[in-house]
């Protein structure tokens, strides 16, 4: 689905931010990205949709190199949800804002309709649908983005960050929302959250200064705390509790992994 | 003694999401290091502006009652300049407080006590003994915006710092940060706590909390639920799910546990205190 190519991504200041990427993501496949601040991931992200393009090597979207698309095209297939809120939200009402998207991409208007009402209510704001974006929270304004990709229905969701910042109900509604998603959609999250990553994801890619260092199931990388430490990373907590007491498994993610070995 | 008191304080906002007060009576120690914790919504953020004066001096709303007395000042007969002498306030994002005034991290400290009118050969000493104290002092001919979000939101700190406020209220100042940059901001916090400042941490990172503050206040629909020692309160499964919150891992693994009378005991609220259980 996604396929990067010995990538290379060097801001135009001078900047290296990516390294000699090689990755393939599947359809279907919940990605976590992890990785210290300033490691990546979100140069990584921005180039599966054409925000970025690489400066050496090759990305490809259903084996078509996102270097001949443009970014109108690319964001039929690929939705980017931007860390943080106000560099996304432009429009008067919250209903105009999710409807940006869909109506951009040419549904019809009763189509619109319908994925603006089914993306709202997914993150629980179409009651304030007629709202100004600015007149609810930081926090609401972000799901808000949310609801305006999930409107435009494409094969890749991609979030950054999605959880900052959420109180623990946010959190719930972004974690069911990912949850949610259709089985052929391929989801790609960054994030500090690694409670949200454990939870949510089946493969998580770890980055540090612009390169993969590890690429494995979500299990497999979170036992490896020792390496996780020397990145400044941390496994989740339950995991770390696991990992101390001798007759646990140093593979435990979630609450209903340890009592069935309890 | 209270360096904040808070004396049956009402406020209504005109128009927000956030809740009103409806009536708060809370005193702060000086020294004490309070976390702050509730949904988004709850009145959190009205409550750290009733202390740094926003309300009721900047917010569109009114005082229906009570007082906030705040180092000694009234808030309602201070202004917010006053008040700033004893509270600083440090944001989420260290993006939204820096001033980008300064070509330097040594400049970006400056802009506040340049707008104090500090003297010149005060204000040298004073940034350097503020950058030294965070642990910035080497990085100071840097850019602010070239360095990595832990070491901004230090710039935050030591740009808040250098007003030598007696309060430091920080907001949710770790969202975007990873778990080194985290640990390395409650650490400082710690550090400035343990030399006699006070703290208002509000967060939802309960880990760092039941490892660094003595006292957590649960906040919600416009005021205090509960307040107590981090054991008694985080461990209260309960009181959380009443008010919408979620307890830490640990917290619930053990109640899973106790259910199933697996665990005795106290339910644990650090990752120690889990294994200790657990073995």
């Amino acid at each position: 689905m996604i396929e990067f190519k010995n990538v290379y991504f060097t801001y135009p200041i001078g900047v290296k931010a990516l390294f000699d990427i090689d990755l393939k993501l599947s359809k279907g496949e919940r990605v976590g990205l992890i990785g210290q601040n300033g490691s990546g991931k979100t140069t990584l992200m921005k180039l599966c949709n054409g925000l970025l393009k690489p400066t050496k090597g090759m990305v490809l979207i259903d084996n078509k190199d996102t270097m001949s698309q443009t970014i109108a095209q690319l964001s039929k297939r690929v939705g980017y949800v931007f860390q943080n809120p106000d560099d996304q939200v432009f429009s008067s009402t919250i209903k105009d804002e999710v409807a940006f998207g869909p109506r951009n991409l040419g549904f019809s208007k009763r189509e619109i309709n319908r994925l603006v009402k089914d993306s709202l209510q997914q993150v629980g704001l179409w009651r304030r649908a007629k709202a100004h974006p600015y007149d609810v929270g930081y926090n609401r304004r972000k799901l808000i983005t949310i609801a305006s990709i999930l409107a435009m229905n494409t094969d890749v969701v991609i979030l950054d960050e999605p959880t900052t910042g959420q109180d623990p109900m946010g959190k719930r509604v972004v974690k069911d929302i990912v949850r949610g998603l259709s089985k052929d959609k391929t989801f790609i999250v960054a994030s500090h959250d690694i409670d949200f990553i454990a939870e949510t994801c089946d493969r998580v890619i770890v980055l540090n200064e612009g390169r993969v260092v590890l690429d494995d199931e979500t299990r497999k990388v979170f036992s490896k705390k020792t390496f996780l430490d020397k990145l400044g990373l941390t496994p989740p907590m339950i995991t770390r509790v696991c990992q101390q007491v001798k007759k646990l498994p140093n593979d435990l993610l979630t609450i209903e992994d340890v009592l069935e070995h309890v | 003694m209270a360096i904040i008191e808070f004396n049956d304080f009402k406020w209504h906002y005109y128009e927000t999401e956030e809740h009103d007060l409806t009536g708060v009576d809370l005193k702060i120690n000086k020294g004490e290091f309070v976390g702050l914790v509730g949904p988004t919504g709850s009145g959190k953020t009205a409550l750290c502006y009733s202390v740094m004066g926003v309300i009721p001096h900047l917010s569109q709303g009114r005082v229906l009652g009570g007082s906030v007395v705040v180092d000694g000042l009234d808030t309602q007969e201070h202004s917010i300049g006053d008040l700033s002498r004893s509270v600083g306030i440090i944001l989420q994002s260290p993006l939204s407080q820096l001033t980008g005034a300064g070509l330097t991290i040594e400049e970006e400290v400056a802009f506040g006590l340049e707008n104090n009118g500090v003297p010149r050969s005060e204000m040298i000493d004073q940034i350097k003994h503020v950058l030294k104290r965070v642990g910035l002092y080497e990085l100071r001919k840097r850019s602010p915006f070239e360095v990595s979000g832990g070491q901004q939101q230090k710039i935050a700190i030591a740009s808040v710092l250098a007003l030598e406020p007696k309060i430091l209220i920080l907001d949710e100042p770790t969202g975007y940060l990873d778990p080194g940059g985290t640990e390395a901001v409650f650490s400082l916090v710690k550090k400035l706590n343990n030399q006699g400042k006070t703290i208002i941490m509000v967060t939802h990172k309960l880990e760092y909390l039941a490892r660094y503050a003595d006292r957590i206040i649960i906040f919600n629909k416009g005021n205090v639920v509960r307040d107590g020692k981090p054991q008694e309160v985080l461990s209260d499964v309960h009181l959380f799910k009443a008010n919408n919150l979620t307890p830490l891992p640990v917290t619930r693994l053990g109640h899973a546990l106790k259910l199933k009378r697996k665990w005795k005991g106290d339910l644990p609220i650090t990752v120690k205190d889990a294994v200790r259980g657990l073995k």
